[in-house]
C-alpha cells in the first residue's frame, strides 16, 4: 500500500479550508446522526390493516374443505411439478414461527438423475410427515409427543421433553431437532394453531407456486400402501419402484407410515438419487451414552461372571454395582433436562428407552440385594435382570431400524462387550478359568461381529452407496486410525494380556489392570464408532 | 391439472364447512397439566402464536407488532413489497405484502430474511482509518474521516488531475442516493470517472434498448408473464434467480409454450416445453438463424415492420447466411429443434422474449440482446399484452442506476456529450453548466485498467465488493495495491474490498434509510426506514451530505436536504424524458398506490383515474390511456411509437465473433458461472449473515460437471477437484449431474474463488464483462 500519512495537521473541528466552519461541520454530523436514529416510518406511512382478512386466510383453498373423519388425518401434499426450488417455505416457516436463528422445521433437497440420457432434477421440500405410526412418539420415554386424535398432527410437548434425543434417532426423516441451548427437541406442528383459526400453515402461505397444501388422508390407506415394504430396511432398495411409492431415495416409509404425499404428473426417472447421496458424513458423537453403555455392560458382565462362579464374591458384586451406578449417572449428562428424567418410565408401553430405565432400575435393585445377601440365587436374579437391561439397551438402537444398528450386529456387540468386560474385570478378582474363557470368547466374537461391516466396503456393481457402504467407508477412511486403535486395544486387552496371564500362570495385579484398561478403552472406542460411523437415514438433501 | 399420484390414497371426506374444520380442530379438549404430563409451560410458550392483527394472521407472541408498514425489498430487481412488522417503530419481523401488484403476498428466501443481516456482528459502526504505522484499521470519528477523505482526494486531484480519482458504485442503494452521488462527484467534486456494479449486470440491456428503441426502456409489466401464450427465456434461470417472477409464469392460465435457451438444464429448463441446450456462446448465431427461419417462411408482421421499424431490409439480407444447417452445426442443436422454435414463435398470438445474464454477460452481448429485440420487432410481438423483448434486471435498483446515477448517462437518461442536455440539467439543479463534464466516464473495466496503469490513484467504492465480483479477480489484489487512497463505504467491514480500504465509511443498510428503487418493470417502489443503524453508521445520503459539506461544495446542494427532497429533484430531472415521473406526488403517493411505473407524467388532471379520455400525443401518454384497473400494470409501445427521433425502432446486427479464449487441448472445458441458489445474493455479503439462508446453500464452492466427463476424468461425486484456468487454480467439490452440458462446467458466482478463473473480456458496446465463458481444465484430486 502506498497510503502514507494522516493529514499533517489533524485539527478536528477547527479547519477552515473550503469554507467548512468547525461549528457547522460538527453540527451537521450531530444532526445527521440524530436523524439516523429516528424511525418515522410509522407516523408517516403506517396504515391500519385491521379491516383486512388475515393473510393466512387468503390461502384457504389450499386447506381441506372438511375436517378429518375418524380414521383420517391431515397431511401435507407436495406437488413436485410446482415446486421450483425457491425455498421460501423454509424461511417463512422460520420467520412466522419465531424459530431460533439456525433452527428450521422444513428443508429442501434435490433428486438428480444419475443417467446422462435423462437429465432430471427434482426439488423436494420436506417437513414433519405427521406419520400414522410416528417413530418419535413411539420412542419417547416421557410421552412428550401427542398425536392429536382429531387432526392426526404429531405435536411435541416442549415442557415435557427431557432432551434425551431418542426421537431424533427414531425419526427416519431428521425431523425432531435438538436445541442444546434449550435442552429440548422441537419440531413442526403443521402450524396447528393457524389451522385451528382457519389460516394456512406458514409454508403453505409462503409458496409462490402453491406447491404445498394440506389434505385429509385415510390412515388405513397409508398403512395399506406401504405394507408391502415392511420387510425392507432403510434404503435397501432405493431405486426400486417400491420405495418410489413415497419418494425416490428416501427412507423406507413402512417404518413410520409418513402421511405426506408427493404428487406429480410426470414419470420420475427410476434412478433418481439425492444430491447428497454420495456425501459421507459422520453422525454426532454421544460421549455420555458411550460411557453409559460400556460401563453398564461392565457392571452386568461382572454380575454375570460372579453368578457363573458361585456368587460369593462381594468385591465383584460391589464393583459391578459401582460400575453400573457410575454408568447411570454419566448417562444423565446426555439429557437436556435431567431434572425431568424421573418421568422416564411413562413410555414403557412402546419405548425401549423407558424399558431400559426400568430394567436398569430393577438390576440396580437386584444387585444391591445381592451385595447384601450374597446368595447364589440373588446372583442369578441380578445377572438375569442385568442381561435383560442390556437387551433393552440393544433394543433402543435396533428399534431405530438403522442398518448399522441392526439386531445381529447390535446384540452381538452389546452381549459380547458384557461378556468380555465381565471376564476382564473378573480376572482381576482372581476368577481365572471362566473369566479367561469369557474374555477370550467375548473378544473374539466381538471382533468377528465388528469385522462384518467391511464386507460393505466396496461394491463395484452398484455405484449407489447404501447406509452400510457409507459406514464401512467412514470406518475405513475417516476413522481408519480410530478403527485400528480399537482392534489393537481389543487384541492386547482381550487376547494377549489374558493369555500371558494364563500361560505364565502369573496373574499379577498389573497385568490384570492393564488387560481391563485396554479392554475398556477398546470397548469405549468401539461404542464411540457405533455412534459416529452410523449414517442416519434422511430425506433427499443437497450438498452441504 | 389432474394429478396422478404414485400415492393412490384418495379419500372421500365428509363435506363440511371450514368453520366446522376450525371447530373440529379445537374440539380436542384443552389439556391440563398434571404431575406426569406438562402440556403447557414456559418452553411451549416460546412458540405460542397469537393473532398479529394488521391482516397478518397469527404471529409468534414475542414478535407481535404494534404497527406495520410496507417497504420494497432490497435484494433483486423483482421489487417485492414486504410488510415490515414493527414494535415501537423498530422492525422485528416481516411478511410479503399480499395486495402489492408485484409479488402478490410472496417473497423468496432472501426477502424473508431481509432484516437478518442488519444485526450482523461485522457491521461497520464507526469510520475506520488505516493507521499507516500499524497498517491496521482503527476507529475514528466522522469529522476526522471526512477531513481525511477530503484532504486525500483533493491532494490526488490537485496533483494528478481530476481524472485520478474514480467512483465505483452500486445498484443496491436508493435512486436519490445514486443521483446525489453522481451529482456530487461529477458536479461538486469535479470528478469524471464513475461507474457501478450495474456494469456487471445491466449495461448490455441499457445499451441495447437505447440503440434499438431510443431510450433504456424495458417495455413490459409482470402481467405479461401471465398473458403470453409463448414465453422464450434466453440465458435466464428464472426459477432460481427471480422466483417471484416464475410465480407469475405458473399463474399463466393459457397453458403456454415455455422455451428455454440455456446450455445448462437449469431448473427453468426442466420446467420448459422446449429446452434448446445450445453450445455456450452460440446464442447470437441461434437467434439470427431463428430470425432467418421466420423471414424465409414469411412468419413476420410486415405491417408492424413498415410502420414501426427501420433497417429491416438490411437485417434480412444479413441473416440470410444463417441457414438452418449452418446454425445447427454451430449451436449443436438439430435443424428440427430450430424449426420447432421458429414455428412456436410463429404460432404464438402473444410471444414474449425474456433475457437475463446469460445474454448480458457475454463478449457480444449487446448484439445478442438486440437479436432478441429484433425477433420481437419482426414478429410484431411488442406493445401488446403478453409480448415484448424483455430484459429482466438484476439488482434492486439497477434501473435507478441506469437512469439517475449520472455515471454513463447524464441524469435522467441524458447524454453528457450534448450541450443542450447539460444546460437543461444545470438549469434544473441551479448550477453552472460548466460544472457538468462534457466527457463520458470510463467504464468499470477501464477504471480498473486506469488503476493498474497508475493513472487512477484514488478510488471511492460504495456498496459493492469489487474484489470478489469483478472478472479475473486473481489480479485485482495487485491492482488495488497501487491505489494511494481507497475509501470503501459499506454496511460491513469484512468484505474482501473493505478489508483493503484506507478508510471505511460505515453505511446504514436497506431498512435503515429511506428512498426509492425502480424495479425491472419500471416501477418506483418506496423503501422505508424501519430499523436503527448500528453505532455511527449513516445512510449513504447523509454521508454524501457530509462529503459535500467537507468538500466545500455544499452550496451547490442546498436542495438535497433529504431523500424526499431529492426525489422532487429527480422528478424535475425526469420531466420530458420517456421516464417522466412528474405525476408522482411524493413518497406517500407511491406508498398508497403500491408503487408506480414510469412513465407517469403530470397531466392536466393529476389523478390517473380520469385519464381515460386524455388525448395522447407522446408514447408515454398513450401508455396511460388504460382503464384504472389495468393502470397498476402498464407496458410501453402500445402505439408502435419508439423513442428514436423518427419514432421507429431500429434493427441492429453484427456478425458473430468467436470468444477470445476458445477451449483447446490444455483447457478443454468451458466454464460457466451464475447464480447457485435462490438463497444467495451475489457476493453473499448480506445473505451469508443469515443462519437460515446458510442452511439453504452449500457452504463450500462446488462445480457441476456432466456424468460422462466425470467418469472420463475419474471424478467421484462429491470429491474434491481442481479447476485450472490460465489465470488461477482453485479447488472445489464436484457435483456430478446430467443437467450440466458435456464439456461445460458450472460454478456459482457467490464464492470468492470463482472469478479468479474468469477471463477479462468485454462486450465492445456495453463494456459488460463476459462471465459466462472461459477455458478451464478439471482434475480429480486424489484423496
Amino acid at each position: 500500500m502506498t497510503f502514507d500519512e494522516k493529514p499533517a495537521t489533524p485539527t478536528p473541528r477547527s479547519r477552515s479550508a473550503n469554507g467548512v466552519k468547525a461549528g457547522e461541520a460538527s453540527t451537521l454530523i450531530d444532526a445527521l446522526l440524530a436523524e439516523q436514529r429516528q424511525l418515522t416510518a410509522v407516523e408517516e406511512f403506517s396504515r391500519s390493516h385491521d379491516a383486512h382478512e388475515a393473510r393466512g386466510q387468503r390461502y384457504k383453498k389450499l386447506l381441506p374443505a372438511s375436517a378429518p373423519a375418524p380414521g383420517q388425518q391431515y397431511a401435507f401434499e407436495v406437488d413436485l411439478d410446482k415446486c421450483s426450488g425457491c425455498k421460501a417455505c423454509v424461511t417463512a416457516c422460520h420467520s412466522l414461527n419465531g424459530l431460533d436463528d439456525d433452527e428450521t422445521w422444513r428443508s429442501v433437497g434435490q433428486l438428480i438423475s444419475g443417467d446422462w440420457r435423462t437429465p432430471a432434477k427434482q426439488v423436494v421440500t420436506t417437513a414433519c410427515h405427521h406419520c400414522v405410526d410416528p417413530g418419535c412418539l413411539n420412542g419417547c420415554p416421557v410421552l412428550a409427543y401427542d398425536k392429536d386424535p382429531v387432526t392426526g398432527i404429531v405435536k411435541h410437548l416442549d415442557d415435557q421433553c427431557i432432551g434425551c434425543q431418542y426421537c431424533v434417532m427414531k425419526c427416519p426423516y431428521e425431523v425432531p431437532q435438538y436445541l442444546p441451548k434449550r435442552g429440548i427437541v422441537r419440531k413442526c406442528d403443521m402450524c396447528s394453531a393457524r389451522l385451528a383459526a382457519g389460516e394456512a400453515p406458514a409454508c403453505v402461505q409462503a409458496c409462490p407456486n402453491e406447491a404445498i397444501k394440506i389434505t385429509v388422508v385415510d390412515q388405513s390407506r397409508v398403512r395399506g400402501k406401504y405394507r408391502q415394504l415392511a420387510t425392507l430396511n432403510f434404503r435397501s432398495s432405493t431405486n426400486s419402484p417400491a420405495t418410489n411409492l413415497f419418494l425416490p431415495d428416501s427412507p423406507n416409509p413402512a417404518i413410520t407410515l409418513p402421511t405426506t404425499r408427493y404428487v406429480t404428473t410426470r414419470t420420475l426417472p427410476a434412478d433418481l438419487e439425492a444430491e447428497d447421496a454420495h456425501d459421507v458424513q459422520p453422525s454426532k458423537a454421544h460421549v455420555p451414552l458411550t460411557f453409559l453403555l460400556v460401563l453398564s455392560q461392565l457392571g452386568v458382565g461382572l454380575t454375570l461372571l460372579s453368578a457363573l462362579a458361585d456368587g460369593r464374591s462381594r468385591m465383584i458384586a460391589i464393583a459391578a454395582l459401582v460400575a453400573t451406578l457410575i454408568a447411570v449417572n454419566l448417562g444423565t449428562l446426555h439429557l437436556g433436562q435431567p431434572l425431568k428424567a424421573w418421568r422416564g418410565f411413562l413410555g414403557w408401553r412402546k419405548s425401549w428407552f423407558s424399558r431400559e430405565l426400568i430394567a436398569f432400575g430393577a438390576f440396580i435393585g437386584a444387585l444391591s440385594l445381592h451385595v447384601v445377601i450374597l446368595h447364589p440365587l440373588s446372583a442369578i436374579l441380578a445377572a438375569c435382570t442385568g442381561l435383560a437391561a442390556v437387551f433393552c439397551s440393544a433394543m433402543i438402537y435396533v428399534d431405530t431400524r438403522r442398518p448399522f444398528w441392526n439386531a445381529p450386529m447390535t446384540f452381538g456387540k452389546f452381549f459380547s462387550t458384557t461378556l468380555l468386560l465381565g471376564g476382564a474385570g473378573a480376572l482381576g478378582f482372581g476368577e481365572s478359568t471362566t473369566a479367561l474363557v469369557a474374555v477370550l470368547a467375548g473378544t473374539a466374537t466381538k471382533l468377528a461381529f465388528e469385522n462384518r461391516i467391511f464386507r460393505f466396503l466396496v461394491d463395484e456393481q452398484d455405484p449407489h452407496l447404501t447406509a452400510l457402504n457409507k459406514t464401512a467407508l467412514l470406518l475405513n477412511d475417516r476413522f481408519a486410525f480410530t478403527s485400528r486403535a480399537r482392534v489393537f486395544c481389543a487384541l492386547i486387552g482381550g487376547i494377549v494380556l489374558p493369555l500371558i496371564a494364563a500361560l505364565t500362570n502369573h496373574s499379577t495385579i498389573l497385568l490384570t489392570v492393564a488387560a481391563l484398561t485396554f479392554c475398556l478403552a477398546g470397548e469405549l472406542i468401539e461404542r464411540h464408532l457405533f455412534f459416529v460411523a452410523e449414517v442416519a437415514p434422511k430425506m433427499p438433501g443437497g450438498v452441504a | 391439472m389432474k394429478k396422478t399420484s404414485p400415492v393412490a390414497a384418495d379419500v372421500s371426506p365428509r363435506q363440511i364447512s371450514s368453520n366446522e374444520v376450525s371447530r373440529a380442530l379445537t374440539s380436542a379438549p384443552t389439556k391440563e397439566n398434571s404431575l406426569l404430563r406438562e402440556w403447557h409451560g414456559p418452553l411451549s410458550a416460546e412458540l405460542t402464536l397469537h393473532p398479529g392483527n394488521f391482516g397478518l394472521g397469527k404471529v409468534p407472541a414475542r414478535l407481535r407488532p404494534d404497527a406495520t408498514t410496507r417497504s420494497v425489498c432490497g435484494f433483486c430487481s423483482t421489487g417485492c413489497s414486504l410488510d415490515v412488522h414493527l414494535q415501537s417503530g423498530q422492525a422485528v419481523n416481516l411478511t410479503p405484502t399480499v395486495d402489492y401488484p408485484v409479488n402478490l403476498g410472496m417473497a423468496c428466501p432472501k426477502g424473508w430474511e431481509a432484516l437478518t443481516c442488519l444485526a450482523a456482528p461485522d457491521r461497520a459502526t464507526m469510520p475506520l482509518l488505516r493507521n499507516p504505522k500499524t497498517g491496521k484499521l482503527e476507529p475514528t470519528d466522522w469529522d476526522e474521516a471526512m477531513q481525511v477523505f477530503t484532504l486525500k482526494f483533493k491532494a490526488l486531484m490537485d496533483q494528478h488531475g481530476p481524472e485520478s480519482v474514480a467512483v465505483l458504485s452500486t445498484g443496491q442503494i436508493c435512486t436519490e442516493e445514486m443521483a446525489f452521488l453522481g451529482a456530487l462527484f461529477k458536479f461538486g467534486m469535479g470528478g469524471l470517472h464513475a461507474d457501478s456494479n450495474t456494469r456487471q449486470c445491466m449495461a448490455t440491456s441499457h445499451v441495447a434498448y437505447k440503440q434499438s428503441f431510443g431510450f433504456d426502456a424495458p417495455p413490459y409489466t409482470y402481467a405479461d408473464f401471465e398473458e403470453s401464450d409463448v414465453l422464450v427465456f434466453i440465458g435466464s434461470n428464472l426459477c432460481i434467480a427471480h422466483p417471484i417472477m416464475w410465480q407469475r409464469v405458473l399463474r399463466n392460465k393459457k397453458n403456454p409454450a415455455v422455451i428455454v435457451v440455456d446450455p445448462r438444464k437449469t431448473e427453468t429448463a426442466l420446467n420448459a416445453t422446449q429446452h434448446l441446450a445450445l453450445r455456450p456462446k452460440s446464442d447470437l448465431t441461434l437467434l439470427y438463424g431463428i430470425a432467418n427461419l421466420l423471414a424465409q417462411n414469411g412468419w413476420v408482421d410486415h405491417g408492424f415492420i413498415k410502420r414501426s421499424t427501420t433497417n429491416y431490409e438490411a437485417f434480412i439480407e444479413f441473416i440470410r447466411q444463417f441457414t438452418p444447417d449452418k446454425v445447427a452445426a454451430e449451436t449443436g442443436l438439430t435443424v428440427g429443434e430450430l424449426y420447432r422454435f421458429a414455428e412456436t414463435i410463429h404460432q404464438g398470438k402473444a410471444v414474449s422474449f425474456w433475457w437475463t445474464m446469460g445474454v448480458n454477460q457475454s463478449h457480444e452481448s449487446t448484439r445478442t440482446a438486440q437479436a432478441i429485440i429484433n425477433l420481437a420487432l419482426m414478429t410484431g410481438n411488442i406493445g401488446r399484452p403478453g409480448t415484448g423483448a424483455n430484459s429482466i434486471t438484476g439488482q434492486c435498483n439497477a434501473m435507478g442506476s441506469r437512469l439517475f446515477a449520472n455515471a454513463t448517462s447524464l441524469l435522467g437518461g441524458r447524454d453528457f456529450l450534448k450541450a443542450e442536455h447539460r444546460e437543461h440539467v444545470a438549469k434544473v439543479l441551479h448550477i453552472e453548466p460548466s460544472r457538468i463534464p462534457a466527457k463520458n466516464s470510463l467504464a468499470y473495466d477501464q477504471i480498473i485498467q486506469g488503476i493498474a496503469d497508475g493513472k487512477i490513484k484514488g478510488l471511492w467504492v460504495i456498496a459493492t465488493n469489487s474484489i470478489h465480483s469483478w472478472i479475473d479477480s486473481a489480479k485485482l489484489d495487485s491492482v488495488f495495491d497501487k491505489l494511494e487512497f481507497l475509501v470503501v463505504q459499506d454496511m460491513f467491514t469484512t468484505t474482501d474490498t473493505a478489508k483493503r480500504a484506507h478508510l471505511i465509511l460505515p453505511a446504514a443498510g436497506w431498512g435503515e434509510k429511506e428512498g426509492t428503487f425502480i424495479n425491472s418493470e419500471r416501477r418506483f417502489g418506496h423503501v422505508k426506514k424501519v430499523s436503527r443503524a448500528p453505532g455511527q453508521a449513516l445512510s449513504d445520503f447523509s454521508i454524501f451530505r457530509l462529503v459535500a459539506e467537507y468538500w466545500g461544495c455544499a452550496d451547490m446542494f442546498t436542495q438535497w436536504t433529504s431523500p424526499q427532497a431529492a426525489f422532487q429533484i429527480i422528478k424535475k430531472l425526469s420531466s420530458g424524458q420517456p421516464c417522466d415521473i412528474t405525476g408522482i406526488e411524493d413518497y406517500r403517493h407511491l406508498d398508497a398506490e403500491g408503487g408506480i411505473q414510469w412513465p407517469f407524467p403530470e397531466l392536466r388532471s393529476a389523478k390517473f383515474g380520469v385519464r381515460n379520455g386524455e388525448s395522447a400525443s407522446t408514447p408515454q401518454d398513450s401508455a396511460l390511456r388504460t382503464p384504472h384497473s389495468a393502470f397498476k400494470e402498464r407496458r410501453l409501445f402500445a402505439d408502435g411509437k419508439f423513442f428514436l427521433p423518427d419514432g421507429k425502432a431500429y434493427f441492429y446486427f453484427d456478425a458473430p465473433r468467436s470468444v477470445s479464449e476458445p477451449t483447446d487441448k490444455d483447457f478443454p472445458f468451458v466454464l460457466l458461472t451464475g447464480r447457485g441458489t435462490s438463497a444467495q445474493w451475489h457476493t453473499n455479503t448480506r445473505t451469508g449473515k443469515s443462519a437460515v439462508l446458510r442452511t439453504l446453500y452449500p457452504a463450500e464452492p462446488y462445480l457441476e460437471i456432466h456424468p460422462n466427463d466425470a467418469t472420463r476424468l475419474r471424478i467421484e461425486p462429491n470429491s474434491r477437484v481442481a479447476i485450472i484456468s490460465r489465470r488461477a487454480r482453485i479447488e472445489v467439490t464436484a457435483i456430478v449431474t446430467p443437467t450440466a452440458q458435456l464439456g461445460a462446467v458450472f460454478i456459482p458466482m457467490h464464492y470468492d474463488v470463482t472469478n479468479q478463473l474468469t477471463k477479462a473480456e468485454f462486450d465492445p458496446h456495453s463494456r459488460q464483462p463476459s462471465y459466462k465463458y472461459c477455458a478451464v481444465r478439471v482434475e480429480a484430486i486424489k484423496a
